[in-house]
């Protein structure tokens, strides 16, 4: 018998064919959760579930920060949040407009979703292209994904959810604009995209100048927990101190090749410092960040 | 008698492995007869060095690097993609320089480029390496084209020179938009040919296609030290835009 429902339950699978995330919310605090994404490359294997996504249950309604690349993950978060509460998700919050965190946010139709109204302009604008450029790398996982941006501009330094009070701070370096979210009750730092922690940084939109300028007032939050964008939650402080020295250290390393008129492949063949040993994906985001942003250190020095 | 057995042995492989393309594709055999117009050639992804990188993520800037050095008085360059629309991208004379270059180019979709090196008894040597990528360079149009500044900026020419040993490495920029044409709307307009010139003495002339991202940068490198140079951009609709440097 055992055996039939088991024929039965890989059927109704194999009919619905849906992409399946191993999604489990890691507990921070008693009301706080996060799911974190995988360290990797967009991917049809990870379906794209690259990123951390974070959600805060309060007394009557839940808040979610980023959403996700996916309709798909946006719907099977909703769904791994309602076996914790039933409590309804009404507040979303896009910290950025890079698509591992606003994609999911078309799962969800009932919720006021905000972000600042940079983002919010680039998601109306470029929303589909993403989704266009990600069917290329993630294929099913992402199909029936609709771009639904942002309902609510952010404007205001503090939140009040139904009585729940959370601190937004306005900054910028990974992109434009890159709101993190300051939680004063359980001290917890949802630091978005300014905070990769030992995954290395991305910078297809960076300021580095900027970004190292936010992290140094994201350093001096009186946090004792922070959910980075990418790669696990931490306690120490020195996570902060990394990203500035790798932010540093791309800078210097494409200043000084670009003095040397080193070309990109002689870039990416120099010896990598020690203290990045244990950063992953270092090879393909440095080619990465190497390849966007070289050309500007070359104008630069005309 | 074993030992000769392993040396015809070890000697039939390394025929089998020279006469190989590395890339097997369909479109390879129809372009090389186009592009050198005979057999005369052979796969020689040893004696030259490409360079691309591990995964193309923006198909309109894929820088690629090219070391052609360890054949001795190369001739010509060459190199070609096998999947984009236009397979050409560049067609170097190389006077006095070395088979030395760098640039950024654009594909269509992942493809072979195949870096061809013509040495000096008039045999081809063929360089392939795979370019991962999921493409759409060739159907986005220029972005700098739809500034309303770029005419200002049109034909601005950067020239750095490096010394090296015993040559001299040149980097070189211009601002032009390179427009396939290949998109709805939009007309070809690039630079088709380049010439370097120092005191005077040709280095290298070469022909190009839209395949060269726009705002195009090059990296070439001289067989003799120079102390100065001269570069002419030509395109397509009559501009020639020059520029000399001295150290």
């Amino acid at each position: 018998m055992k055996f039939l429902f088991l024929l039965i339950y890989l059927y109704s699978y194999s009919i619905s064919n849906e992409f399946i995330f191993q999604l489990n919310p890691i507990k921070l605090m008693p009301n706080s959760y996060y799911f974190y994404g995988k360290e990797e490359y967009f991917s049809t294997k990870n379906g794209g579930d690259i990123a951390n996504t974070s959600f805060i249950i309060t007394k009557s309604s839940v808040i979610l920060i980023d959403t996700g690349s996916s309709e798909l993950y946006g719907k099977q978060i909703k769904n791994a949040i309602s076996k914790i509460t039933s409590k309804p998700i009404k507040y979303i919050i896009n910290t950025h407009h890079h698509p591992d965190h606003f994609l999911g946010n078309s799962a969800f139709t009932n919720s006021n979703i905000y972000a600042s109204k940079f983002t919010k302009e680039e998601i109306e604008n470029n929303g589909e292209l993403y989704i266009t450029n990600l069917t290329n790398l993630v294929n099913e996982a992402i199909s029936n994904t609709k771009v639904k941006a942002p309902n609510q501009i952010l404007n205001s330094k503090e939140l009040d959810f139904d009585g729940y009070k959370l601190k937004v701070l306005y900054l910028d370096g990974h992109t434009k604009s890159d709101v993190a979210i300051y939680d004063e009750k359980t001290k917890i730092l949802y630091a978005s995209d300014l905070i990769f922690n030992k995954r290395t940084m991305a910078t297809p939109h960076a300021n580095i100048n900027k970004w190292i300028a936010s992290l140094k007032e994201l350093k001096n939050i009186d946090f004792k927990l922070s959910v980075p964008g990418h790669g696990v939650a931490f306690e120490n402080k020195s996570v902060i101190d990394e990203n500035i020295n790798y932010l540093r250290y791309l800078d210097n390393t494409l200043k000084n090749s670009a003095k040397k008129g080193l070309d990109i492949f002689e870039i990416l063949n120099l010896p990598i410092p020690k203290e990045f040993n244990n950063f992953t994906m270092f090879k393909e985001e440095f080619e990465r960040s190497v390849i966007n942003l070289y050309p500007t250190y070359e104008e630069e020095l005309n | 008698m074993k030992k000769v057995y392993l040396l015809i042995f070890l000697i039939s492989i390394s025929l089998i492995a020279e006469g190989k393309n590395p890339l097997e594709s369909p479109m390879f055999d129809t372009l090389i007869k186009s592009i050198v117009n005979e057999t005369n050639y052979v796969f020689d992804n040893q004696n030259i060095i490409i360079k691309v990188p591990d995964f193309a993520d923006n198909p309109v800037q894929v820088p690629i690097f090219v070391d052609g050095t360890k054949i001795k008085n190369a001739k010509r360059l060459i190199l070609i993609t096998d999947y984009n629309p236009i397979p050409n991208i560049i067609d170097i004379k190389l006077y006095n320089l070395l088979p030395i270059f760098s640039t950024n180019i654009k594909i269509a979709q992942g493809t072979p480029l195949r870096v061809l090196i013509l040495d000096d008894k008039n045999i081809w040597h063929i360089g392939s390496k795979n370019i991962k990528s999921n493409g759409g360079g060739c159907d986005i149009s220029s972005q700098i084209s739809k500034n309303n500044e770029f005419e200002d900026f049109l034909g601005k020419i950067k020239i750095q020179l490096f010394d090296k040993d015993n040559s001299t490495k040149i980097k070189s920029s211009i601002f032009h938009p390179m427009e396939t044409g290949l998109v709805f709307g939009t007309t070809e307009f690039y630079i088709n040919k380049i010439t370097l010139k120092t005191n005077n003495n040709l280095l290298a002339e070469m022909s190009l296609t839209q395949v060269i991202s726009e705002n195009p940068r090059f990296i070439f490198e001289t067989k003799e030290k120079i102390d100065n140079l001269t570069i002419n951009f030509f395109d397509i609709n009559g501009n020639n835009f020059n520029e000399k440097i001295e150290k």
